[in-house]
């Protein structure tokens, strides 16, 4: 008898905290995403069953820390500069959800950037024309001048009416090289690099073959609570400062 | 000695009576347990009928739901608010917008416009292709899988090659005028005074450095064979075409180089992952036409 209720007794227990467990996740989904990084119950909850998450599913390619691969193109996760969206933890959902180039109707797709080094730079858009080698020499000089690095005058002047110009660098990248979060367009003129180690050579790669990396959409793997929660775990790593789990 | 009533009790699990009573628990504790995990299961798993709204989404339209996810990105899109920022107008107007989107889709497969409409066909195709490739994109190869698909497929990893190189024109009859070795007709190409004498142009055909793939379209095919073997500093003999005598020579000549592993990686993965789709897409094609019963008309048999 003695044992039937100690098997009671833990199924009551093992339920109850399911049901703890699943009422907290509804209280998840259900509140604002970014109002929720005050809350730190919440917070503690979604990032704690999160990380697990993110090590079986993401670490695969952003890393364990979620440091990236510069060499792989994969963005750095804790560095709080945000290629697509604002680093929003509604910002980072969407991008778990659809993921970026994965042929999801609504995954973040708006643009790539053309291999100004091939006779068809952007096989969608046929406006696009390629480069000559030293017209991409040329606006490598300009970005490493807006970079505030050392460039050559002349040729940094050439690109930057190249850039603004026939090479239509602006209508991604801005006129002002700062990018454009919405369609995923880096800032080039900051020192975060996603290609790379920012050299002339890994720049003219980039130009010359162009840059199209993906990430997939676990809309289909993942539960919505289990991608709010990976999102919230993101959103810790990439707030050391401001945001603590414990 | 123990007493009848400590044997008793020492040998109660042998008692019939209390054997069954513990048998019956467990069995009702295992049909509880099995009951309350179907249940858990029937009403939360995605996209199964319920009658209280799950929490990952905002509204169910004929038990089809809407997700919260994207009312919030539709929230962002159309009034740059996030939830907590939102007037209730602005949260309406959007779960109106989106409950009016969900009746039309729910009206259109009454209507079964995927028979007649070719955009929603082609949604449907695209929808489709996405489910079989899902899986490929999902998947990280390892880095061993990569380098082997990287060291089968050489001739995909290669740099453009660069070169600049002067193409000049003479006219047919200085033909024996421009016979001679490399090094004479070098200087022939290089020396202005030469080349107004022997009535030599700048074809213009190629303007400084050059991809090679500029350089073949400029060229054409019959220069720039010639053009890609030559080495810096080198002329080539005369060509003879349709508008004159062409003299190549080459200030630069960067030949196409194979990237290393680290540098083709993105496209080595982008790839393979392109292939596997292939695959899986060829794959699935053959399934669905193995199981479907097709008929062809006989005049196009």
């Amino acid at each position: 008898m003695r044992f039937t209720i100690v098997i009671i007794l833990a199924f009551l227990i093992g339920a109850a905290v399911f049901a703890e467990i699943g009422q907290t996740e509804r209280r998840l989904l259900r509140a604002d995403p970014d109002a929720l990084t005050a809350d730190p119950d919440l917070r503690r909850f979604a990032v704690r069953r999160g990380q697990p998450l993110f090590l079986v599913h993401c670490a695969v390619c952003h890393g364990a820390a979620g440091a990236g691969d510069r060499i792989k193109g994969v963005p750095d996760l804790t560095d709080g500069d945000w290629l697509y969206g604002g680093g929003r933890v509604a910002d980072i959902e969407r991008i778990i959800e659809y993921g970026i180039r994965f042929r999801h109707p609504k995954t973040w797709s708006l643009a790539v950037m053309p291999a100004y080094g091939q006779p068809q730079p952007n096989p969608a858009d046929p406006n696009i024309h390629p480069l000559a080698p030293g017209q991409i020499d040329d606006l490598i000089e300009f970005l490493l001048r807006q970079q505030g690095r050392e460039a050559n005058a002349a040729a940094a002047s050439r690109g930057a009416a190249l850039y603004a110009g026939d090479a239509g660098c602006y209508d991604c990248h801005a006129l002002d090289a700062k990018g454009d979060a919405a369609i995923g367009a880096p800032n080039l003129t900051d020192a975060v690099s996603l290609y790379g180690d920012g050299s002339r050579e890994a720049l003219f790669l980039s130009i010359a073959q162009g840059r199209q990396g993906v990430c997939p959409a676990w809309i289909m793997t993942l539960s919505a609570a289990g991608i709010r929660e990976t999102a919230f775990y993101v959103y810790s790593i990439s707030h050391r400062e401001g945001f603590h789990a414990d | 000695m123990p007493t009848d009533h400590e044997q008793v009790k020492a040998g109660s699990w042998r008692d019939p009576l209390q054997v069954n009573r513990r048998s019956f628990a467990l069995m009702a504790l295992g049909a509880i347990i099995g009951l309350s995990l179907a249940g858990y299961s029937l009403f939360t798993v995605r996209g199964v009928s319920s009658l209280s709204v799950p929490a990952e989404d905002v509204a169910l339209v004929n038990q089809q739901p809407i997700s919260r996810s994207d009312f919030l990105a539709l929230l962002q899109t159309l009034y740059g608010v996030d939830l907590s920022h939102a007037t209730p107008e602005q949260r309406r107007q959007v779960l109106n917008d989106m409950i009016r989107e969900e009746l039309f889709v729910q009206r259109g497969k009454e209507l079964d416009l995927a028979s007649v409409d070719p955009e929603v066909r082609s949604a449907l195709v695209n929808a489709v292709e996405l489910e079989i490739s899902e899986s490929a994109i999902t998947a990280q190869p390892s880095e061993a899988t990569l380098r082997d698909f990287y060291a089968q497929h050489p001739e995909r990893y290669v740099a453009e090659g660069i070169m600049n190189v002067r193409d000049w024109l003479f006219p047919v009859d200085e033909l024996p005028r421009l016979a001679g070795s490399q090094e004479a007709l070098k200087a022939t190409v290089t020396t202005p005074d030469v080349l107004v004498r022997l009535h030599g142009r700048d074809s213009g055909k190629t303007i400084g450095d050059e991809f090679y793939f500029a350089a073949r379209i400029h060229l054409g095919e019959q220069l720039f064979a010639i053009a890609r073997e030559l080495p810096e500093g080198a002329a080539s003999s005369p060509i003879t075409l349709s508008d004159g005598i062409h003299v190549l020579y080459m200030v630069k000549n960067t030949q196409p180089a194979r990237l290393d592993f680290a540098k083709a990686y993105p496209k080595v993965l982008t790839d393979y992952r392109n292939r596997a789709i292939e695959q899986l897409k060829a794959g699935d094609e053959s399934f669905l036409r193995k199981r479907a019963n097709v008929r062809i008309a006989d005049d196009l048999r």
